[in-house]
């Protein structure tokens, strides 16, 4: 089969490559039919979670049809049409209980990595280095996907692979996002990142009872999508001073919550940024915080910021000062996929939500390379490239 | 021109620097070292699985489970009401093999020896984990080896410590979800040779991971 394979820093090439199998009771097989590109793909492709190997197949967020079921599974039949959570979660552990799904503790069987790096092994995520696991993406043809009853979801008829392929990843995280910051109804809640998540984000906030929501971002073409499709207001933190004009906003209280949707390869104008874009090619930082920081800066005193962008390492300058002394609250994860998907699923098929808009650049997986350096650019207004690897 | 005064200064300086360095190294070297105990080296090991200590009893006498679940690394044979015969193998080949018996102490603990092959003993424990979190696996390894030994095996990967959290995560993962999940030999682009050489990286990330 064709897919799509990291080939070193930077480089991404279209190879043959074996089919997968099933290989465990509880394995199914999927045939991709709608597989998207990541913002946290871009840390893996540009070498800054170092623990991709040559050749390994790129990919996380998808959706496509059942062919093949493991004898262990019973939830799911042949030619389902399925969306599949970008982590993987057994359902058998303390945390798959608890629905922390991406803390599973059995479904990453590469752990030493993570665990020298943080102490502790979350879940393995499909298509995403050899620190979650060394799974096969998504960018193929075919994928075969563990414990598919626990990561695979029917998929209501009627809505369109390119809108209910962002229910694998960027409407759980975005929703995760919300619901961290504990809404109770009539806050006011800022979004850093206008990207797909941050934009699932501002959607969830609403859903979930925020009288304003304000989005951050710097490229005018996604800003304005926010407020077309969200009715959200904006900022563009290249020509205003954020944290002003939250300020100015919220009548000098600052956001009650605040979603931090963007990650270590933050952008930010200034002297400051530089700095940590330095510091960062010189592999002296491996994350750059910029976001992060503002987020905290501006929630109000006893507010929330929840962090769902993807952090890997170690930053600098975080202010912690600012987060002690306005006893802030701090959230943060990988999202549980698997806890929110049939919901999301379901406010998909009622119309609540309508994230097909996302999928800005359908493309073949041919294409891929070429999708990915469109959507890292953000060429052409690309919200989110789709690779369909059946398409010829 | 330096003077001889500034030589020594210098030089002194660096010597309480190695001195300080080496004396760290050597404290942190030594906090990695398992205990030693009348020639025994002694490593506890513990991990938590999800179940009440019963369901995991269980797991150990549902023997068609267990001979699945060991199917490609280890056989049980009975030899007495409270004694068993295991031989275990090298999952990823290579022909290792071992043997030990195994004996049932007590309703919640067992222990083992290794019959043939380096010097090697050990006890499991099942205690009720607080806030029902399930079962601790409370394990305790000893064996005998000397200093060049032990540094050889560390090299090599064979540190019986690594083997017993191996095991350990195994068994919790077998227990809570039936199965061991691998990732080796999934589909990628590699060649041959590149595929051995991510096996190796594969094998490092694998090998004494704790869950």
């Amino acid at each position: 089969m064709r897919a799509l394979c990291w080939e070193g820093v930077g480089k991404l090439a279209v190879r043959d490559v074996p089919e997968p199998t099933i290989r465990a009771d509880r394995d199914i097989v999927v045939k991709v039919r709608a597989s998207s590109v990541c913002g946290s793909d871009l840390h893996l492709i540009n070498g800054y979670l170092p623990a991709m190997r040559e050749g390994d197949i790129l990919g996380h967020e998808f959706m496509g049809e059942v062919v093949e079921t493991g004898p262990g599974v019973q939830r799911l039949k042949v030619g389902d049409r399925v969306v599949v959570g970008s982590v993987v979660a057994c359902g058998g552990c303390w945390y798959c209980r608890t629905e922390q799904y991406s803390l599973c503790d059995n479904s990453n069987p590469q752990p030493v990595m993570a665990e020298k790096l943080w102490g502790h092994s979350p879940a393995g995520i499909l298509g995403y280095s050899h620190a979650a696991g060394g799974y096969s993406g998504s960018h193929a043809e075919y994928i075969r996907v563990p414990f598919g009853d626990v990561g695979a979801f029917k998929v209501p008829d009627g809505v369109p692979d390119d809108a209910v392929v962002f229910a694998s990843d960027a409407m759980p995280t975005g929703w995760m996002g919300a619901d961290f910051c504990d809404l109770k109804g009539g806050e006011v809640v800022a979004v850093w990142g206008a990207g797909g998540v941050g934009q699932m984000a501002a959607r969830a906030a609403q859903l979930l009872g925020a009288e304003r929501v304000i989005v951050i971002d710097r490229l005018p073409e996604r800003l304005g999508t926010a407020s077309e499709r969200l009715g959200v207001e904006t900022i563009n933190y290249a020509e205003t001073d954020v944290l002003e004009a939250l300020r100015e906003m919220t009548a000098g209280r600052g956001p009650d919550a605040c979603i931090e949707a963007v990650g270590m390869e933050s952008h930010d104008v200034g002297p400051i940024y530089a700095y940590d874009k330095a510091k960062q090619t010189a592999r002296m930082q491996t994350d750059r915080p910029t976001s992060v920081r503002q987020a905290i800066m501006a929630a109000r005193k006893g507010g929330t910021v929840s962090i769902v962008g993807v952090y890997g390492g170690l930053v600098d300058k975080f202010p912690l000062g600012a987060a002690m002394n306005k006893a802030l609250v701090l959230r943060m994860g990988q999202m549980h996929a698997q806890r929110y998907i049939p919901m999301l699923l379901d406010r998909i098929a009622a119309g609540e939500i309508d994230p097909g808009y996302l999928a800005t650049h359908p493309m073949s997986l041919e294409d891929g390379a070429r999708g990915y350096e469109i959507f890292e650019k953000k060429e052409d207004g690309c919200l989110r490239t789709v690779l369909h690897p059946q398409a010829a | 021109m330096t003077s001889n005064g500034t030589r020594w200064a210098l030089t002194g300086a660096a010597t309480v620097t190695a001195l300080g360095v080496g004396r760290v190294v050597a404290r942190r070297r030594r906090r990695h070292q398992p205990e030693r105990e009348g020639g025994w080296y002694v490593v506890n090991r513990g991990i938590t699985v999800d179940r009440p200590v019963d369901a995991v009893i269980g797991f150990w006498t549902d023997r068609e489970r267990l001979d699945r679940a060991l199917a490609e690394w280890a056989t049980l044979e009975q030899l007495a009401d409270n004694r068993w015969r295991c031989v275990a193998r090298d999952p990823a080949g290579g022909g290792t093999e071992w043997r030990a018996e195994i004996t049932v102490d007590g309703p919640r603990r067992l222990s083992w020896r290794v019959t043939d092959g380096p010097a090697q003993e050990g006890h499991v424990e099942l205690v009720p984990a607080p806030q029902d979190r399930g079962t601790e696996i409370r394990a305790e390894l000893r064996w005998r080896s000397g200093p060049v030994r032990r540094a050889l095996g560390l090299t090599t990967g064979s540190d019986p410590d690594l083997g017993l959290r191996d095991a350990l995560r195994r068994i919790k993962s077998l227990i809570e979800c039936g199965q061991m999940i691998d990732t080796r030999r999934d589909p990628s682009g590699r060649s041959p040779a590149q595929e051995k050489a991510t096996d190796k990286v594969r094998e490092k990330l694998m090998s004494g991971g704790r869950a």
